[in-house]
């Protein structure tokens, strides 16, 4: 059939005018009109019906051919495309009566409360009115203070007259059922109601009047229609008002729902939008009939109705007003995981894509990755034919798709596609031209990614060189495990091929294995030799090993591919035989050809002395990543040869080490039995804020640790020296000194929740022993080792301990993926600009200077992020250029050298340097010149002034220990400062995401374990995933918080105890000896006698007044100062209030029960107080809140009371103090567990929390407040509410956040995309028509 | 590209056809990325911006950034991969990153890097004024 176009095709193309690509600068997000509806659909649709007895669509039904193709036969009768070609066309619905938009129904609701029912005028006095007019029309206002203007707003219309009309508006409410808007004018009537009501009773038919009338979609349409243009500025309305209602539905094109045939063509499966369609057009036309031809009102309603609720159910059919829906609406399509936001926009599929399962090759180098050819033969490349390459790619051409180095695809240069499999390849290798694409076969040496899930920070995706290889898995050197956190025991990883020549670029520059050796959350090596490694470099390195001459060439000739060319150095001993050590393999290692056992904190990884960190800073991470490839290579072949296995023998105890253990463990027993004694005596001596019971178990659970403890340094003194577990934890390739003392003497205590085994039973863990047992055994003991095996019981123990891991396991890592997740969201567009600000996307300012000191994290080299390792490198200055002669400097030019050469360099162009570098540089030297000093003065030489070096032997010794000549400070200096600045952090770096990740990474790390002790034993504070999660959150209740509370008289413990007293709080139950009703005849009272003597022991201070006066200040007890009467100083009579005598016997004795409740001493919400020693100094952690109150007790140093509580530092000090307390609790918990994270990351998080002036959490509600941008608060959780919300108001989404630029596929204003590149033209012009001269 | 009109010239150097397709590959670069910049006068713009470079010392870093050098290269790779004058001497390379690589080494890369400050101003810097670090010099190779 020809196509109706093709008939009619004008004889002219009609001029387009070409603009080139544009790019969306932003989006505006509005509401459509019944009329716009209209306009842009192509078909109306009314029939109810789809598909006619033949299974053709029916005309202005649901699959209308005009709105596109249902499914692959169909074609688009509007614009003639396939159901590839054609993306669809709108269609309308018109409704007969309107109905209300559920996701806009809480607007109109709030719009209803603002209008008059009668006039549709706001309902606010004039002056108000033009006041918030004025305050709308801001046009510096942002949308976040707009609306909450719009709702300052709703709350002042609380007019019941109308000030325009003068009409009684009552208040607005949701029905109970369904979408229902109530008016309810009961409470504003003014008494005609009641006349009414009058009037209507002296009627004889029963007419119940209701103050409430419902407000139908047709009335409020008819009442948005009236409004205002101003009236709809001031509510905050980006558009007209009455297109918050439905009038005409858009039907979506057909394509977006397809139909399916099924039952050979007979049926069709409906998507669910068609199904809700279908049945929206069914109601929509019987209530047509009904209205037209007049039927009963209640009908017509009940109709009206059950088109509202359908059309809730295809607007969102997960809202409560419907019971239960089978249909996904379109809400459902847009939001959570598989939803279009983050399923299809976020997060894209990619073609060229592989994954396998991974296996190791030591052979390979590191920045490698060996791809089975099968997989080589689909991934393709598309290169362009050019002179260098068109001889490779005929020869490819000519292989075709089925042999290795072939190609599948060639793309002529008028855009026709060529496939290889059904073409003559000779004719088209023979034709192959310059500018053609040939989608060629992977080859040796292209750039792919390579990527293992979870991908929890950057170096989860790095990219490598391809290396083809037959079999069938991906391949790569197990020195690059650790970052991708893989092992080989059936993990797989995907592969992706970058498909432009730009993308290859970048992605070699910027995730190249080299380029990512070192970790941004500490700058700590993270590609690094492990495991069989560090093994085969241990059992080399002993001490006593030396090779001979051909042992030492064979392990020089592993190193490489036989490639290299190797000196051999001088050998340790040359007679009488010549023999080399381990170590000098090493020298060769790293320096083949001209340069201690080593284990895995000279070559593993989570160091920053070791020997690769060493050569990725002083020399390159080339120079580093060679190395590990020798030692790859070497030890894979080495311990092939040597050999090295694990066998029961080696974990057979020895019998010197089980009568030891056996001693030790009944001296353990015995000792836990003496303390359960004790215990059931009551003879225990408390811990401090310890109760009995709980210390006992703390000093059994320490007794048993120490066992175990002991067993084990036993256990690894007696083991011999080739035990093969032995050499393996201590070359620290695997296994730690706690699972070999496991295996081979006592596995230890077993833990469930932080405490022994808990009872399972009744007073008891297991029927076995007896009730209340406490002894090790019974709790959880397992005095055997896995050698010997385990008892009935202490399996079971062991199990319940190993249970809790898998536990824990599973819930953390969903917990601390979502907590990833809202860090990255948080901090994803935040990043380091030209001028040294951190800012996010729109803007703003976060910090001035990255960390206070722009340096990048991931290239600190000292401890605790600071910039140089300057022992170590002075050191290499003070070998690589010795002083030869020279002079040594005095303390004072040194000094004067490193001062000059400061202000010289702040006053060069560079930015100079941070104070704090500064500090760090002088203190060095200071220390530098201590030593010189010391050595001076030992020799006795003058201390300050130096002689000549050849004047006497003492200052040729004193100068070559300690002597720094003026040419070495000078190459230090100079090293310091350029190093210095080779590590600040470049503009573009997308820092918050690198943030993100060094936070959220280690969570997953982070044993949930939550309770660890915070110095003072009984003191427990929430540490690990939750209490970052509080942190992140800004929680404003927190589980433990506690206030470190320093003393002006730290040194004394009696002062302590005095501010503890007065800290503590102390009720009066407490504090008295007695409480008595004394009955008298005269006047019956209550005396409370206080215990003068515990008071003066515990220096709490209080009085019988004082008593009197917090009893008057207690809110329930409400006495007169004239019914509590002081007697003497301990002495309190206290008389009811009530006259009444018949109640006087209750209420003294409700007195009774409330005075021993009533506070008379301490803060309220302090739970409790404990002292605690460090060194010499006391100091108080405070359990509880209200830091206000802490810092105010007399005897606190309230500079320097700290509280972990993030929400009440920031109430009682501030912004900027709550800043240094969110970086310091992280870094703290952080700590706690082990983890070293760089001080910057934490900087930027903290600083994004406070910048805008109140703490925001990481969460939807903080981070709501800090973005403006709407498609990534659509992204992220509540999708459907901030898009509706963004069309009511009219807001508008500047493209330029991660997230929106993603969704819109444009390059986001980060890294690589914050500059621009320009063609200089200047060079090009001039052609020269002969080749270049050789000199020029 | 439709270049259809030079396959039957051998290489290059023999005719004009290489031109426009570099004037094409620097178009590409600012329609893609320029939103604000006039797209046609990349020949005016040369001099406005020497005004600009003579009112004001630029304040931007020195050294060339690892994005800058990485989206130079992508960009110039790419250029030579659709057959643009290569502006060094040769020795057997034939990977147009490799090309791109000697080229930046040689700083005869024919860029300008426009850096935006946060206001919106910008400065111009020519890839020969920047000090480009040499610790990617052997990324090529692979190690």
């Amino acid at each position: 059939m020809a196509r109706p176009e093709e008939r009619l095709r004008c004889t002219k193309e009609p001029f387009i005018e070409d603009v080139g690509t544009r790019r969306i600068k932003s989006i505006r997000f509005s509401m459509f009109s019944g009329n716009e509806v209209r306009q842009s659909a192509e078909a109306q649709v009314w029939n109810s019906r789809i598909y006619d007895q033949d299974m053709r669509p029916v005309p202005n039904g649901l699959l209308d051919t005009r709105m596109g193709a249902a499914n692959k036969l169909g074609e688009c009768t509007t614009c003639h495309g396939s159901f590839a070609e054609c993306p669809g066309h709108f269609g309308y619905l018109k409704l007969v009566l309107p109905v209300f938009n559920v996701g806009f129904f809480n607007c109109i609701l709030d719009v209803l409360k603002c209008i008059c029912k009668r006039c549709s005028r706001v309902l606010l006095m004039e002056k108000d009115r033009r006041e918030f007019l004025k305050k709308m029309r801001n046009p510096k206002a942002d949308p976040l203070q707009k609306s909450a203007i719009m709702k300052k707003v709703r709350d002042k219309c609380k007019l019941s007259r109308c000030p325009w009309c003068g009409f009684i508006n009552g208040v607005v409410k949701k029905g109970k059922a369904g979408l229902i808007i109530l008016h309810d004018c009961s409470k504003t009537l003014d008494g005609s109601a009641e006349q009414i009501r009058s009037a209507l009773s002296h009627k004889k038919e029963k007419i119940s009047i209701s103050a409430i009338r419902m407000l139908d979609a047709a009335t409020v349409l008819f009442l948005f229609r009236r409004m205002i243009d101003e009236d709809c500025k001031l509510l905050n309305l980006g558009d007209r008002p009455e297109k918050l209602i439905v009038t005409e539905i858009a039907v979506p094109p057909v394509p977006i729902r397809p139909s399916v045939f099924v039952a050979g063509g007979r049926m069709s499966n409906e998507d669910s939008i068609t199904v809700i369609l279908k049945s929206i057009a069914n109601t929509n036309s019987i209530l047509k009939e009904t209205l037209q031809t007049g039927g009963q009102f209640t009908k017509c309603y009940e109709c009206w109705q059950l088109l509202q609720l359908q059309v809730v159910e295809y607007i969102n059919s997960d809202s409560p007003s419907l019971s239960d829906s089978q249909h996904r609406g379109l809400v459902q399509r847009l939001k959570g995981k598989t939803g279009r936001f983050r399923g299809n926009l976020s997060g894209k599929r990619t073609e060229y894509t592989g994954r396998t399962v991974i296996s190791p090759d030591p052979n390979l180098r590191i920045t490698e990755v060996a791809i089975p050819i099968l997989m080589a033969r689909v991934l393709t490349y598309p290169e362009r034919v050019s002179y260098y390459n068109i001889e490779k790619l005929r020869q490819c051409i000519r292989n075709g798709p089925h042999k290795h180095p072939g190609a599948n695809f060639i793309i002529q240069p008028d855009g026709t596609k060529l496939h290889l499999k059904y073409c003559d390849r000779r004719i088209a290798a023979r034709d192959l031209k310059y500018g053609c694409v040939v989608e060629r076969h992977l080859e040796d040496g292209d750039i792919v990614l390579f990527n293992r899930q979870p991908s929890l920070h950057r170096m989860s995706i790095m990219s490598h060189r391809a290396r083809i290889m037959p079999w069938r898995t991906l391949r790569f050197n197990e020195s690059v495990c650790n970052p991708y956190n893989a092992d080989f025991d059936g993990d797989e990883m995907n592969l992706h091929v970058p498909q432009t020549e730009e993308a290859r670029t970048e992605a070699l520059m910027l995730m190249g294995v080299q380029n990512n050796l070192c970790t941004p959350k500490n700058g700590e090596i993270l590609v690094a030799s492990t495991q069989d490694f560090l093994t085969s470099s241990f059992l080399v390195t002993r001490k006593d090993n030396f090779y001979d001459r051909s042992s030492f060439t064979l392990l020089c000739s592993y190193l490489g591919d036989a490639m290299e060319n190797i000196d051999l150095p001088t050998p340790a001993l040359i007679k009488p035989i010549e023999l080399w050590t381990g170590k000098q393999l090493f020298s060769v290692l790293v320096r083949p050809n001209a340069s201690t056992k080593v284990g895995k904190t000279t070559l593993g990884n989570g160091n920053k002395d070791g020997m690769f960190s060493v050569l990725v800073r002083d020399y390159n991470s080339h120079a580093a990543a060679s190395c590990m490839n020798r030692l790859a290579k070497f030890s894979a072949r080495f311990i092939g040869n040597h050999g090295f296995s694990i066998g029961v023998d080696d974990v057979q105890p020895g019998e010197h080490l089980n009568q030891q253990k056996k001693k030790k463990i009944d001296e353990g027993y015995k000792e836990c039995h003496d303390l359960i004694a004790s215990y059931s005596k009551g003879a225990l001596t408390l811990q401090p804020g310890c109760n009995a019971a709980q210390t006992l178990e703390l000093k059994i659970t320490g007794v048993l640790n120490q066992i175990r403890a002991t067993a084990g340094n036993v256990c690894m003194d007696t083991l011999h020296w080739r035990n093969s577990p032995l050499i393996m934890s201590q070359s620290g390739s695997k296994g730690s000194p706690i699972n070999i003392s496991q295996m081979v003497a006592c596995v230890g205590q077993q833990s469930v929740g932080g405490r022994r085994a808990p009872n399972g039973f009744i007073d008891r863990t297991l029927p076995h022993f007896p009730i209340n047992s406490k002894t090790p055994a019974a709790k959880g003991f397992v005095a055997n080792s896995f050698y010997t095996g385990l008892t009935a019981t202490e399996f079971f123990f062991h199990t319940m301990g190993g249970r809790e891991g898998l536990v824990d396991t599973a819930v953390k890592t969903a917990e601390t993926g979502y907590m990833s997740r809202r860090l990255m969201k948080g901090l994803e567009d935040l990043s380091v600009f030209y001028d040294q600000t951190v800012r996010n996307a729109s803007g703003g300012i976060v910090q001035f200077l990255y960390g206070d000191d722009g340096m990048d994290p991931a290239k600190m080299e000292g401890k605790d992020g600071k910039p140089l390792n300057l022992d170590q490198l002075f050191m290499k200055v003070m070998a690589t250029c010795p002083q030869r002669g020279h002079d040594t400097l005095s303390p004072g030019e040194i000094l004067q050298i490193l001062n000059d050469k400061l202000s010289e360099h702040d006053a060069s162009s560079d930015d100079g340097c941070s104070e704090k570098f500064k500090q760090l540089l002088t203190k060095f030297l200071e220390d530098r010149i201590q030593l010189l000093k010391n050595t001076r003065r030992s020799l006795h030489l003058d201390e300050d002034r130096v002689g000549k070096k050849d004047a006497s032997i003492e200052e040729c010794i004193a100068a070559n220990i300690s002597g720094i000549s003026a040419k070495q400070l000078q190459v230090f200096l100079d090293t310091c400062l350029s190093r210095y600045h080779s590590k600040k952090i470049e503009a573009g770096a997308s820092i918050g995401a690198i943030g993100a990740q060094s936070i959220g990474e280690p969570g997953t790390q982070m044993t949930l374990k939550t309770f660890h002790f915070a110095g003072v034993a009984s003191m427990n504070v929430t540490l690990g995933v939750p209490r970052i999660k509080e942190i992140i959150n800004a929680s404003k209740k927190i589980s433990t918080p506690i206030i470190t509370a320093e003393l002006l008289s730290g040194k004394d413990v009696l002062s302590a105890r005095i501010v503890k007293g007065s800290m503590e709080k102390a009720v009066l139950g407490e504090v008295s000896e007695s409480i008595k009703i004394v009955l008298k005849s005269s006047q019956p009272n209550l005396v409370v006698k206080l215990d003068m003597q515990r008071i003066e022991a515990l220096h709490m201070g209080i009085s019988a007044d004082s008593v009197q006066l917090s009893i008057l200040n207690h809110p329930k007890i409400k006495l007169k100062s004239e019914h509590v009467r002081v007697i003497d100083k301990a002495k309190l009579r206290i008389y009811p209030a009530g006259i009444d005598k018949c109640k006087l016997q209750y209420e003294l004795h409700n007195l009774k029960s409330m005075l021993p409740k009533v506070i008379v001493k301490g803060i309220p919400t302090v739970e409790r107080a404990v002292i605690n020693k460090i060194g010499d100094r006391y100091n108080l952690l405070v359990e509880g809140t209200n830091l206000l109150a802490v810092m105010g007790t007399p005897g606190v140093d309230a500079m320097k009371t700290k509280s972990n509580h993030i929400m009440e530092v920031n109430r009682t000090l501030g912004i900027e103090a709550a800043r240094k307390s969110i970086i310091d609790e992280i870094q703290y918990t952080m700590k706690s567990h082990g983890m070293n994270i760089d001080l910057r990351h934490m900087m930027l998080l903290a600083d994004l929390m406070t910048y805008k002036g109140e703490i925001l959490g990481i969460t939807r509600y903080g981070i709501a407040k800090m973005k403006s941008s709407v498609l990534m608060l659509a992204s992220f959780e509540k999708t459907a509410e901030h898009l509706f919300n963004a069309s009511y108001s009219g807001r508008e989404d500047q493209i330029e956040g991660v997230s929106e630029c993603i969704i819109m596929g444009i390059p986001m204003q980060l890294g690589t995309g914050i500059l621009k590149v320009r063609q200089r033209l200047d060079y090009l012009p001039e052609f020269k028509y002969q080749p270049d001269p050789i000199l020029s | 590209m439709a270049d259809d009109d030079y396959n039957d010239v051998d290489m290059g150097y023999e005719d004009e056809p290489p031109e426009p397709e570099i004037e094409e590959g620097a178009e590409e670069e600012l329609e893609n990325n320029n939103e604000d910049a006039p797209d046609d006068v990349v020949g005016a713009e040369g001099e406005e911006k020497d005004q600009e470079k003579t009112q004001r010392a630029r304040k931007t870093s020195k050294y060339m950034t690892k994005y800058e050098r990485a989206r130079i290269l992508g960009t110039r790779a790419l250029q030579i991969s659709m057959n643009a004058p290569v502006m060094v001497e040769l020795e057997g390379e034939t990977d147009p990153l490799e090309i791109a690589m000697k080229e930046l080494r040689a700083r005869k890369i024919p860029f300008t890097i426009r850096r935006y400050l946060p206001d919106g101003s910008y400065e111009d810097w020519g890839v020969d004024e920047l000090i480009v670090e040499d610790s990617w010099k052997r990324q090529v190779g692979g190690g």
